[in-house]
């Protein structure tokens, strides 16, 4: 693993952006893997802050790399609306399960890169992208 | 005997594992999930396919009434290697999983009764708590698990109806794959089969660290692997007490099992054979029965002690390191070369990934022991599990690897400001 790649995920993990906990006008949904522990809460805010877009959260506990990946991913959404984070959220599925080798752009997503060829990480990896991927198919947040 | 070289630190018995003379630089220690095969082992199967296959049981040629001599004979090793004065007392299946299952749903399947009791331990394996909770719900009988106490060991106190009328079976194993704990099996086997309670003996983690003699235990069933004792993969053990075996319905039906097939009904023929429907694996029992000839050349109590004080020495170098929690026994003696920990801070994947980095194998996660997780309080554990391979130079890097991980997994400093916080 790159050293570079490996500092930002350490950095994600220590210092993890937009971790906090949820009111009730989030949708939430659960990602977890009961084979190492790792559990992750991803939540977007039903009403779209004007100018802010839709806010991303995340919560849990987990590895260094399931934490950083949901860190990453809450830096990258947060602010933008539905449609982007479909599309970001499906790329990003699609390269870090390497069906595509596009890289999707996106602050810090690059090294993610380090732990995409690790088949023994790739569910810590994928598991806050996983649950985002429910809550954008949420009818709630879908009818907005 | 002492297999640690003087002049170099490293275990004589490493250089009989070309997997590992290959990458001399590897640390394996993750034998408990799987050991490495010697040469021996790895000869024993070539040769058979180069020279001794043919069906087994069902020829009538030369050939094929040596390699059914061959079969048997591995049959009579392993019988003898865990003291069975009986070779039909050995069936061979694909795995001590297959084993278990077996049992489970050929003898618990037509013996267990409505209300009644099938126990368990909180140490075990999935693979010895699974198969009973699915049979007790079919069967509509009670599953129940005789807790750990505040040492980790079995809480028989807690268990005032372990003996009772209710209690069909007891299932337990010999050594935890988790902690490595040898639990004090022979009271609770000498109670149980006084009162006509059949035992069955998870040996599976056992059967390569230490001498295993059934007559001894008196237990009812055991059941271990090849892969975990320098054998091959593909190939497990079910010992049974004849009265037992013949209580338990095979569960594969199929060639090589029946005496006589008639339209309506069928005899299926006695002994072993019973439960070996299909053709057999005959490089698999010639490797098993290699791998018992290469243990009973070292000494069973050798391997022990050589495993019991790499145990012991890692325990103690780890102890000292701050954040760092161990579980289970003491002393190596009680822990059959297990070590099981989690260091502060560091999730068991990442440690895992770090010691990888440096070319050490060690398993981190739940062990498929969830149960003994949540008795542990713990999601996942880091474990170094050590063989005939390993020496005091394995205990140093492992050591070496966690310090590493604690410093890689320190918090710094980032120039992030989490901003949203004061939203």
């Amino acid at each position: 693993m790159s050293d570079i790649y490996k500092s930002v995920l350490l950095d994600h993990f220590h210092n993890p952006r937009f971790k906090t906990d949820m009111d009730d006008q989030f949708i939430k949904q659960r990602g977890s893997n009961p084979r190492c522990g790792d559990e992750v809460e991803v939540g977007v805010r039903l009403e779209a802050t004007e100018d802010l877009g839709l806010q991303v959260r995340f919560r849990g506990r987990g590895c260094s790399v399931c934490l950083a990946s949901a860190s990453i991913m809450t830096s990258c959404c947060n602010g933008h609306d539905r449609v982007y984070l479909e599309s970001f959220c499906d790329s990003t599925l699609a390269w870090l399960q390497n069906e595509t080798d596009h890289v999707p752009a996106g602050q810090d997503i690059a090294a993610l890169d380090a732990v995409r060829n690790h088949s023994a990480r790739t569910k810590c990896v994928l598991l806050a992208w996983q649950a985002l991927k429910l809550v954008l198919e949420d009818p709630k947040l879908v009818r907005k | 005997m002492c297999a640690l070289s003087a002049s170099t630190n490293e275990s004589a018995w490493r250089k009989d594992f070309p997997f590992l003379e290959q990458q001399p630089n590897l640390r394996y220690l993750d034998s408990a999930a799987s050991t490495q095969k010697p040469q021996q082992v790895i000869d024993a199967i070539h040769n058979c396919y180069a020279y001794e296959y043919a069906p087994v049981h069902r020829g009538l040629y030369l050939q094929a009434e040596h390699a059914s001599n061959v079969y048997e004979q591995a049959r009579q090793s392993m019988a003898a290697f865990i003291n069975s004065d009986k070779a039909d007392s050995i069936v061979f299946t694909r795995s001590a999983t297959e084993s278990i299952n077996l049992v489970a749903r050929g003898w618990a399947g037509s013996q267990l009764n409505s209300n009644d009791t099938v126990w368990v331990t909180a140490l075990e394996h999935h693979s010895n708590f699974l198969p009973w909770q699915q049979i007790c719900r079919e069967r509509n009988a009670h599953l129940r698990v005789i807790p750990l106490d505040q040492q980790g060991m079995l809480n028989i106190e807690e268990c005032g109806e372990l003996f009772s009328k209710q209690t069909k079976l007891i299932a337990l194993t010999m050594v935890s794959n988790v902690t490595g704990q040898i639990p004090a099996l022979h009271t609770i086997i000498r109670e149980a089969v006084s009162r006509g309670i059949c035992v069955l003996v998870d040996a599976t983690q056992a059967v390569g660290h230490m001498t295993i003699d059934v007559q001894q235990l008196g237990c009812d069933f055991l059941v271990c692997s090849g892969h975990k004792m320098y054998g091959p993969t593909g190939i497990g053990v079910l010992y049974g007490l004849p009265e037992r075996l013949a209580q338990t319905e095979p569960l594969l039906l199929g060639g090589g099992m029946v005496d006589l097939v008639g339209d309506e009904s069928s005899e299926w023929v006695a002994g072993p054979h019973r439960f070996e429907a299909g053709s057999p694996n005959l490089a698999g029992a010639v490797g098993l029965g290699s791998a018992v000839q290469y243990l009973q050349n070292i000494g069973l109590d050798n391997v022990r002690e050589h495993t019991s004080v790499l145990a012991d020495k890692a325990r103690a170098r780890l102890n000292g390191v701050p954040g760092l929690e161990l579980y289970g026994p003491s002393t190596g003696e009680h822990s059959a070369g297990i070590v099981a920990f989690n260091v502060e801070g560091v999730h068991p994947h990442d440690l895992a990934q770090i010691a990888s980095e440096d070319q050490i194998a060690i398993r981190a996660g739940h062990h498929c022991c969830q149960p003994l997780m949540r008795a542990l309080n713990v999601s996942s554990t880091a474990r170094a599990s050590f063989g005939l391979y390993n020496s005091y130079n394995d205990v140093d890097a492992l050591c070496a690897a966690v310090e590493r991980a604690k410093s890689v997994f320190t918090p710094r400093v980032s120039g992030y400001t989490p901003s949203h916080q004061h939203e």
